[in-house]
């Protein structure tokens, strides 16, 4: 019913590539549609600029969690448990 | 004069075309006298018959693979639990968990996959309940995905400027944003995006179709940039500024 505009291959266009713009932000996209998509980011201002973004936020979510050391204390409890069960194995023909 | 050299820990197989002439690391310095040794262990860790394993040698394979990945899963639990005291609990229930299961692990498979699934289910059945979050319609996820394809496209011309701003957010606020979003858009993102794990990984570890993980990725990170354009907005780095 709504009435196309004028750039309607446009618009389907830039539709069908946001809909798969996540994929190939993630490197999922099969060959064909990535150098579909790429050929239409190179044509798209707003598409690049979407593309951006979403390639901006990937990165700042991995800067900001950068890998954390975790507690010597709980290393050396997870360790304990690994050695301690093949005492408890041991310990079984007591009772 | 830039020369390139393997960094440490990077499997040297990984680039081949580095060293044309086969074995090059072997006139490199010997500050790293260990790795072949390590390599020849994981090589033998990769094919070990598990029925023919005694309970030694296998909590001493457990050590040598899944000890390593004790930073990352510490630091996955701290963004899932967003509390140290229950991302320690929920390492050590983990690595209870994997190392009493570790008979089904099929040697030479991805561990690391392995054991995020693990941490993910133990995290769903200890703290969801707990925290009794209500869990997120997938078929809401998927019509809301749909939508926002076209809600996206909207102003565009706000975009530029608007992605220079979110640069300048401290890590602190994106740590902040993440923890705000629901938990399994959290997950997601958090998996792809820090962990690199491919929408496959993903669906196995979250066990959820490959079309609910793209939801939740995506929706998930729409939801992290408006909270991020927010703090920016709050932060007064609205517009980008110059020279930096």
């Amino acid at each position: 019913m709504a009435e196309r505009p004028q750039g309607e291959e446009d618009a389907v266009d830039c539709a069908g590539v946001l809909l798969r713009l996540v994929e190939f932000v993630d490197n999922e996209t099969g060959p064909v549609d990535r150098a579909r998509i790429q050929a239409h980011l190179d044509d798209c201002g707003s598409c690049l600029a979407e593309y951006d973004r979403d390639l901006l936020l990937k990165a700042l979510v991995r800067r900001a969690c950068a890998r954390q050391s975790a507690p010597p204390e709980l290393r050396s409890q997870i360790l304990t448990r690994i050695t301690s069960t093949q005492v408890t194995v041991v310990r079984r023909t007591d009772t | 004069m830039l020369r390139t050299t393997t960094a440490p820990g990077e499997a040297a197989g990984d680039f081949a075309l580095a060293s044309p002439h086969g074995l090059g690391w072997t006139a490199m310095s010997t500050e790293q006298p260990a790795v072949e040794e390590i390599d020849a262990q994981a090589a033998a860790d990769a094919t070990v018959d598990v029925a023919t394993e005694s309970p030694q040698e296998r909590s001493a394979r457990f050590e040598r693979e899944a000890m390593p990945l004790l930073d990352q899963m510490y630091s996955a639990a701290l963004r899932t639990t967003r509390n140290p005291t229950d991302a320690e609990d929920l390492v050590q229930e983990t690595y209870a968990k994997a190392f009493a299961a570790f008979h089904q692990y099929r040697p030479g498979t991805n561990l690391r996959a392995w054991m995020y699934r693990i941490l993910t289910n133990s995290y769903i059945n200890t703290y969801r309940k707990k925290q009794r979050q209500p869990l997120q319609s997938d078929a809401a996820e998927v019509e809301d995905y749909q939508l926002a394809r076209a809600a996206s496209h909207t102003s565009s011309g706000l975009r530029s400027a608007e992605a220079e701003a979110l640069d300048h957010l401290p890590d602190s606020d994106v740590t902040r944003a993440l923890a705000s979003i629901g938990e399994d858009f959290r997950m997601a993102v958090y998996l792809a995006d820090v962990e690199g794990f491919s929408y496959k990984e993903i669906a196995d570890i979250m066990d959820t179709p490959i079309g609910t993980v793209m939801s939740r990725l995506h929706r998930g990170r729409k939801q992290l940039r408006e909270l991020l354009t927010d703090y920016a907005a709050e932060r007064g780095i609205t517009r980008a500024e110059e020279g930096s």
